[in-house]
C-alpha cells in the first residue's frame, strides 16, 4: 500500500510538472473557474508592478492580496522564460506547496486513525480496530487533493490558491497534532489571505482542547456505566476517564499566545512592506473590504455575483449585510452538534465557506474534497455518491462551455453560466448535507461499536 | 412546424438609390479590370486597379498580404480559433502570396464606431468573367455608398483574393483586423524586401497605402458573388449560404433582410442549399402524400388546421432541413462567412446565379441594377440599426429561406430523447442497491461476528467507484486516440489508407496497454449494471454538452448513441424469454455495427454510392477525420470523446462474463 501510494503521489506531481513545463500556455489563469480577483496571479504581477514604480499596489483596484504574497512571489512574476508558461517559476512554487499540503493531509489523517484506534481500544473493541486498518484515510485523503483535476488546474492555473490551501490544511494539521505555534501561524495566515478561514478558529479550538475525533461522549458514558456494575481495577477506570476527555485550557491559551504573537508578526511584516506606498488601513479597506463588499461583480462559479449586479442599489447594504452573516450563522449550532468532531467541524466549515464566499473558485472545493478523504471510513455509506460524483463532472465541463456560450460566441446569456453555477452550489450543498447526515445518524465505523456495547449491556441484564 | 418570421426591418425597402448610372460605372469598372487581367502582371496589377478606382471615389484605401494557412492539427488548441499567429511570416521564402485589397468609407453622419462590410471574392490567379463581374458589383455599390450622406456606419468592402481559397483570405484579413501585429521595424523591413512594396511603384503614398486600416466593429458582413450561368431557369436566382463552423447560424434577422429584399423587391428566386437525392426520392414523395391526405382530412374535420402541406413544398423542405442539419452537424463552414462569426459578426453568403450570358450586354446591365439595389437595400438595413441584432435567433435550422425551426421546438424531442437516460440510471444504480439489501437481509439473519467482513467485501454505496474506473480508463483511451492523429499526420508521404490502419493498429495497442496497466475491466468485478449506469450517465453528460456546443451534431448522434446505450445488456444475461432476448441480442449487435463510426461512415457511403469499395473507404475514413480536425469542428471532439467511448462500453457491458452476479444469485 505504502509503495503504491508513493508511486501514486509521485505520478501525480510529476503530472503537474509535465503540465507546467511542457503545457504551454493553456490560459487557465483566464478561466473564471481557476483565478478570481483575489488569488490571480496576473493581477499579483500589476501590484508588484505598481508597488516597483513606488505606487501603492492597491490602487486600480487591481490586487486584492496579501503584501507578503507580493514580496514573496512578486520579484518571480517578472522574470519570463520564452516559450513557457507565463509565471513558470511560480508555478513550480505552487507544486512544491501543493505536494506539502499533501503530506500535511496524510499526516493528519494518520493522526487522525491514530486518535481513533486509541478511542475504540478503550471501549475493548480490538476487532473493530483491526478490521479498520485496511483503508488508510490520510493515503486516501491525500491522494484525492494530489489527483483532484481541480487541484492540478488550480496549480497550473496561476492563482494562489494552492498557498491559502496550504494554510488551512497547517491549522488543522498543528491543531490536530496539538502544535499550538503552528496552528496558530496557519490561522493567522490563512485568515490574513482570505479572511473566510476566520471561522475555523472554532474546531481548532475544539481540536486543541478536546483532542482530535472521537465517538460522542455518551458512548463512554455508557460504556463506564456497565463496565462499572462488572467489577474491573481502578487502574482501567482511571485510563478510561482520561480518554474521556476533558476540555484542556493549557493548549487553548498557548494557541492564543501564539495567535497574538503571530498577527503581530504579519501586521508588521506588512507595514513594512507598505511602508510609504500605503498603509495598513489601506491593505486592510482593499482586501478584507473587497472581500466583504463584493465589489467585482465579474462572473465566477459562485452565486453572488450575479445577484449583486442584479439587486437594486439601495438594497445593496442590507443583502451584504445577509450574505456575509450567512457563513456566521451556521457556525455555531454546527460547532455545537459536532463538537466531538473537530475535524470533520473543519471539514464541514471549509465546504460552507467554499459555497457561500463571495469569490470561490475551483481551489476551495479541491481543498474540501480533499478533507473529504480523511472520513472516508465513515462515510462508507453515504446517499447520492453516483449523483455527486457525475454531478460535478458535469458541472465541471458545463462551466466553460457555457461561458464560452456567453462570452465568445454571443448566443447564450448571463442566465446559461449563472444555471451552472446554483447547480454546482446545489451539488455542494447536497454533498455536505449527506455527509452531515450520515455521519451523524449512521456512523458506520460505531456500528460494531454500539452493537458490541448493546450486548455487553444487555447481558448483564439478561443474566 | 415552420414559422412564417414575423421580425423584418423594412427601413432596407425604401427607394433604392441604385440607378443605371451606377450599372454603367460598374460596366466600365469590368472593362478596366479585364484589360488589367489581360495583362501579364496578374495579382498585383488587379490590386492596384481595384485599389486606383477606390482611391478616385475619394474613399481610403489599404492592401492585405497574406500567406497561405497551413490547417494543422493542434491538440491544446482547439477552439482557440483567434490564434494571434502573424499572416506574414517575416522569414518565408514563398514567393506567392495574396492580396486583399480593402476600401473603406467613413460614414459622413457616423462616429465611426460601426462598419458593415461588404465581400467580393475573386481568384487573382485565375481570372473567370463571373468574378470580374461580382467584383464590377461590389465596386458599383460602394462607389454608390461612397456618395451616399446617409450612411452611419463605415463601409468597408473587401475583395478578397481567393487563390488559396476564399475562406482563408478573409479569416487572414479578419485576423489582422481584430489582432493587431505589432512588428519590430527590421522585420518590417524584412517582410517588404520580398513583399509587395513594389505595388504601388513610384508612388509618394507609399507608406499609407501600406499601412493596415480599419473602421468600427463589425455590424454585419454580407458576401457576395457571382456563379456560373444557369441556363435553364426562368429568372435570376440568389443562393444563400449562413451556416458557419459549430453549427453557430448568423442572427435570423440577417437572412430575413436579404430574402425580403430579394424576392419581394428584386424579383430574384431565393434557394437555400438541399439534399439532391432527397428532392428526388420517391420514398418521401410517398410519406409527403400520406402526410397530404391526412392533413387535408383532418382540415375537412377543424379548418384551423392547416396541416396538408402541399407535397412538392414538404418534399423540398425536408430536402432543405436535411441539408441544414448536416452543414450544422458537420461543423464547417459553407463558406467565408464562417470567418466572421467566429468574431461574433454575423455574415451571410448570397451566390447569385444569373440566367444570362455573359457577353449580352442589357440583361447584364439589369442584373447588375437588381443586384446592386438588393446590396444597397441590405446595406441600409444593416446600417439603420441602432443596435446589434436580438440575440434569441441564432439557434434555428431552415427549411425554406424564409422559414425555420426554432430552438424552442427542437429542443423538444431531443429533450425527450435524453430523458429516459437519467431514470434509467438511477433505475440500474438504485437496482445493484437493492440487490445489496437482500445481502444485508441476510448477514441480518447470519452471524454478527461476520458484519465487518461484508461490510468491506460490499464496498458499501460506493460499489460504483469500479465501475466509474472502467469508464474514466476508457475515456483516457478516447484522448490518446482522439490525439493520435497529431503524431500521424508528421509521418512523411503516408497514403489516407496507412494513416488509417496505423491510426487503428496503434489505438488498439493504446487499448491493451492501458487495460495492462490499470487491470482489465472485467477482473475487478464490475457489475454490468453499474457498468450500464455508468455509461448512460456519462452519455447523457456528453449529449448535454454537446447539444449546447452544437445541437445538429448532438441530435444526430442522439439517434444512434440512446438506443445502443439502452437496449445494451450483456450476451450471457440470463432471465429472459427466447423471443425478446433473441430481438434484443439481434438490436444489440446491429447497435454495436452501427454504432462504430468507420463502420457507420463505410454504410453511409455504400447507400449513397451503392458501390462497396472497402479499401477506398477504410482510407476515406481518414480523410473525412483529416477534414473535420482542419476545420477544428467539435463534431470531431463528439465523435471520439462521447461516442467512441459509449460504444466501447457498450461492447464491455456486451460482453459481460455475468459470472459476479450468478455467484451471488447463488450465495442467496
Amino acid at each position: 500500500m505504502a509503495i503504491r501510494y508513493w508511486q501514486m503521489a509521485a505520478a501525480a506531481v510529476g503530472f503537474r510538472l509535465v503540465l507546467v513545463l511542457f503545457g504551454g500556455d493553456l490560459h487557465l489563469a483566464s478561466r473564471p473557474e481557476v483565478s478570481t480577483p483575489l488569488t490571480s496571479l496576473r493581477r499579483l504581477a500589476e501590484g508588484y508592478w505598481l508597488k516597483q514604480a513606488s505606487v501603492s499596489p492597491y490602487s486600480g483596484s487591481m490586487y486584492h492580496g496579501s503584501p507578503l504574497l507580493l514580496s514573496i512571489l512578486g520579484p518571480l512574476t517578472n522574470s519570463r522564460p520564452d516559450g513557457h508558461h507565463a509565471h513558470i517559476y511560480c508555478s513550480l512554487i505552487f507544486v512544491a506547496v501543493d505536494f506539502l499540503a499533501a503530506m500535511l493531509i496524510r499526516a493528519t489523517g494518520h493522526k487522525l486513525q491514530m486518535a481513533r484506534n486509541r478511542s475504540l481500544k478503550s471501549l475493548d473493541l480490538t476487532k473493530a480496530v483491526n478490521d479498520s486498518v485496511n483503508v488508510s484515510a490520510g493515503d486516501v485523503a491525500s491522494l484525492i487533493y494530489l489527483w483532484n483535476p481541480w487541484a492540478i488546474v488550480t496549480c497550473v492555473g496561476s492563482c494562489t490558491s494552492p498557498i491559502e490551501n496550504l494554510m488551512v490544511v497547517i491549522m488543522i494539521y498543528g491543531a490536530c497534532s496539538r502544535l499550538a505555534p503552528l496552528a496558530a501561524f496557519g490561522y493567522v495566515m490563512a485568515t490574513h489571505l482570505s479572511l473566510y478561514p476566520a471561522i475555523l478558529i472554532v474546531p481548532v479550538i475544539l481540536l486543541l482542547g478536546y483532542g482530535p475525533d472521537a465517538p460522542p461522549p455518551k458512548v463512554f458514558l455508557i460504556k463506564g456505566s456497565s463496565a462499572s456494575k462488572s467489577d474491573e481495577s481502578d487502574n482501567d477506570k482511571t485510563t478510561r476517564q482520561r480518554v474521556v476527555q476533558q476540555f484542556s485550557w493549557k493548549p487553548v491559551l498557548h494557541f492564543i499566545f501564539w495567535l497574538f504573537i503571530w498577527s503581530c508578526h504579519v501586521l508588521l511584516l506588512s507595514s513594512v512592506i507598505l511602508k510609504k506606498v500605503g498603509g495598513l488601513h489601506e491593505m486592510f479597506e482593499k482586501t478584507y473590504g473587497f472581500i466583504l463588499t463584493v465589489k467585482d461583480l465579474s462572473p465566477n462559479i459562485g452565486v453572488l455575483w450575479y445577484f449583486f449586479a442584479e439587486v437594486f442599489d439601495f438594497f445593496r447594504n442590507f443583502f451584504l449585510i445577509v450574505f456575509n452573516m450567512n457563513i456566521i450563522f451556521v457556525v455555531l449550532p454546527l460547532a455545537i452538534r459536532l463538537k466531538h468532531r473537530p475535524c470533520f467541524l473543519a471539514f464541514v466549515y471549509t465546504a460552507i465557506v467554499a459555497i457561500l464566499k463571495s469569490y470561490p473558485s475551483a481551489g476551495d472545493s479541491a481543498l474540501y474534497l480533499g478533507l473529504l478523504g480523511l472520513f472516508v471510513n465513515e462515510l462508507a455509506e453515504m446517499q447520492f455518491t453516483f449523483f455527486l460524483f457525475f454531478g460535478y463532472i458535469g458541472v465541471s465541463l458545463l462551466s466553460p462551455v457555457m461561458h464560452n456560450l456567453w462570452i465568445w460566441r454571443g448566443t447564450g446569456n448571463a442566465n446559461f453560466y449563472f444555471a451552472t453555477g446554483l447547480a454546482y452550489t446545489c451539488l455542494q450543498t447536497v454533498l455536505l448535507v449527506e455527509s452531515c447526515a450520515h455521519r451523524e445518524t449512521r456512523p458506520s465505523s460505531l456500528l460494531p461499536t454500539c452493537q458490541a456495547i448493546y450486548s455487553s449491556v444487555a447481558e448483564p441484564i439478561k443474566s | 412546424m415552420e414559422y412564417i418570421v414575423g421580425l423584418l426591418c423594412r427601413s432596407g425597402s425604401a427607394n433604392p438609390l441604385f440607378s443605371t448610372e451606377d450599372a454603367i460605372e460598374a460596366n466600365r469598372f469590368m472593362k478596366g479590370i479585364e484589360a488589367v487581367a489581360g495583362d501579364s502582371r496578374g495579382v498585383i496589377g488587379m490590386a492596384n486597379f481595384i485599389a486606383q478606382q477606390i482611391e478616385a471615389l475619394g474613399a481610403e484605401v489599404c492592401y492585405h498580404k497574406f500567406l497561405p494557412h497551413s490547417k494543422n492539427f493542434h491538440p491544446l488548441k482547439f477552439f482557440t480559433s483567434m490564434t494571434n499567429d502573424i499572416a506574414v511570416q517575416p522569414n518565408g521564402t514563398a514567393t506567392n502570396f495574396g492580396i486583399n485589397t480593402i476600401g473603406i468609407v467613413r460614414a459622413p453622419r457616423g462616429d465611426g464606431k460601426e462598419a458593415i462590410v461588404l465581400v467580393t471574392p475573386y481568384n487573382s490567379q485565375r481570372v473567370q468573367s463571373n468574378e470580374l463581374l461580382s467584383l464590377a458589383l461590389g465596386f458599383s455599390v460602394f462607389s454608390l455608398l461612397s456618395q451616399a450622406a446617409w450612411l452611419s456606419k463605415d463601409v468597408v468592402w473587401l475583395s478578397a483574393d481567393s487563390q488559396f481559397g476564399e475562406y482563408a483570405a478573409v479569416s487572414a484579413w479578419l485576423n489582422q483586423y481584430h489582432n493587431p501585429v505589432f512588428l519590430s521595424h527590421s522585420v518590417v523591413l524584412h517582410t517588404k524586401m520580398y513583399g509587395a512594396n513594389h505595388i504601388y511603384d513610384g508612388n509618394s503614398e507609399k507608406t499609407e497605402v501600406t499601412a493596415f486600416k480599419r473602421a468600427g466593429t463589425m455590424a454585419a458582413a454580407l458576401i457576395f458573388k457571382v456563379g456560373e450561368t444557369r441556363r435553364y431557369s426562368d429568372r435570376d436566382s440568389v443562393m444563400i449560404y449562413a451556416e458557419a463552423s459549430n453549427g453557430q447560424m448568423p442572427n435570423l434577422d440577417l437572412l430575413n433582410v436579404v430574402h425580403y429584399l430579394a424576392v419581394h423587391r428584386q424579383g430574384f428566386r431565393v434557394n437555400i442549399a438541399a439534399f439532391s437525392s432527397l428532392l428526388s426520392s420517391a420514398w418521401l414523395r410517398v410519406i409527403a402524400e400520406i402526410l397530404h391526405t391526412l392533413g387535408s382530412v383532418l382540415r375537412k374535420i377543424n379548418p384551423d388546421w392547416k396541416l396538408d402541406i402541399a407535397v412538392p413544398d414538404y418534399v423540398e423542405g425536408t430536402a432543405n432541413l436535411a441539408n441544414s442539419m448536416y452543414n450544422q452537424a458537420l461543423g464547417v463552414p459553407t463558406g467565408s462567412h464562417g470567418a466572421f462569426r467566429d468574431y461574433q459578426v454575423d455574415a451571410v453568403s448570397l451566390e447569385f446565379s444569373p440566367t444570362f450570358h455573359v457577353k449580352n450586354e442589357n440583361a447584364k446591365s439589369l442584373f447588375l441594377l437588381r443586384g446592386g439595389r438588393l446590396i444597397e437595400g441590405v446595406s441600409r438595413s444593416v446600417n439603420n440599426l441602432l443596435e446589434k441584432f436580438h440575440q434569441s435567433f441564432f439557434l434555428y435550422f431552415l427549411t425554406a429561406p424564409s422559414k425555420f425551426i426554432s430552438v424552442g421546438v427542437y429542443m423538444i424531442p431531443f429533450a425527450l430523447l435524453l430523458a429516459p437516460l437519467p431514470i434509467v440510471a438511477a433505475a440500474l444504480a438504485d437496482g445493484s442497491r437493492s440487490m445489496e439489501k437482500t445481502v444485508d437481509k441476510l448477514i441480518d439473519n447470519g452471524k454478527a461476528d461476520d458484519i465487518a467482513d461484508i461490510l468491506q467485501s460490499k464496498g458499501g454505496s460506493w460499489k460504483w467507484l469500479r465501475a466509474a474506473k472502467v469508464l474514466l480508463v476508457i475515456q483516457l483511451w478516447a484522448v490518446l486516440v482522439s490525439l493520435l492523429p497529431y503524431y500521424i499526420t508528421q509521418i512523411p508521404d503516408a497514403t489516407p489508407m496507412q494513416s488509417a490502419l496505423i491510426w487503428a493498429v496503434l489505438s488498439i495497442v493504446v487499448l491493451i496497454s492501458l487495460s495492462v496497466l490499470f487491470g482489465s475491466p472485467y477482473s475487478a468485478g464490475v457489475e454490468w449494471k453499474l457498468l450500464k449506469a455508468t455509461m448512460i450517465t456519462s452519455i447523457s453528460i456528453g449529449l448535454g454538452l454537446m447539444s449546447i456546443i452544437n445541437f445538429a451534431t448532438a441530435q444526430l448522434g442522439a439517434l444512434i448513441v440512446i438506443p445502443m446505450c439502452l437496449f445494451s445488456r450483456p450476451l450471457k444475461a440470463s432471465g429472459m424469454n427466447f423471443l425478446p432476448r433473441a430481438v434484443l441480442l439481434a438490436s444489440n449487435i446491429a447497435f454495436a455495427v452501427l454504432g462504430f463510426p468507420p463502420a457507420a461512415l463505410l454504410i453511409m457511403k455504400g447507400v449513397s454510392k451503392g458501390s462497396w469499395s472497402w479499401t477506398i473507404d477504410v482510407g476515406d475514413f481518414w480523410v473525412w477525420m483529416e477534414f473535420l480536425w482542419e476545420w477544428s469542428s467539435a463534431t470531431y471532439l463528439y465523435l471520439f470523446l462521447v461516442h467512441l467511448p459509449c460504444w466501447l462500453l457498450c461492447i464491455l457491458v456486451l460482453l459481460h462474463p455475468c459470472r459476479q452476479s450468478e455467484s451471488k444469485m447463488k450465495q442467496e
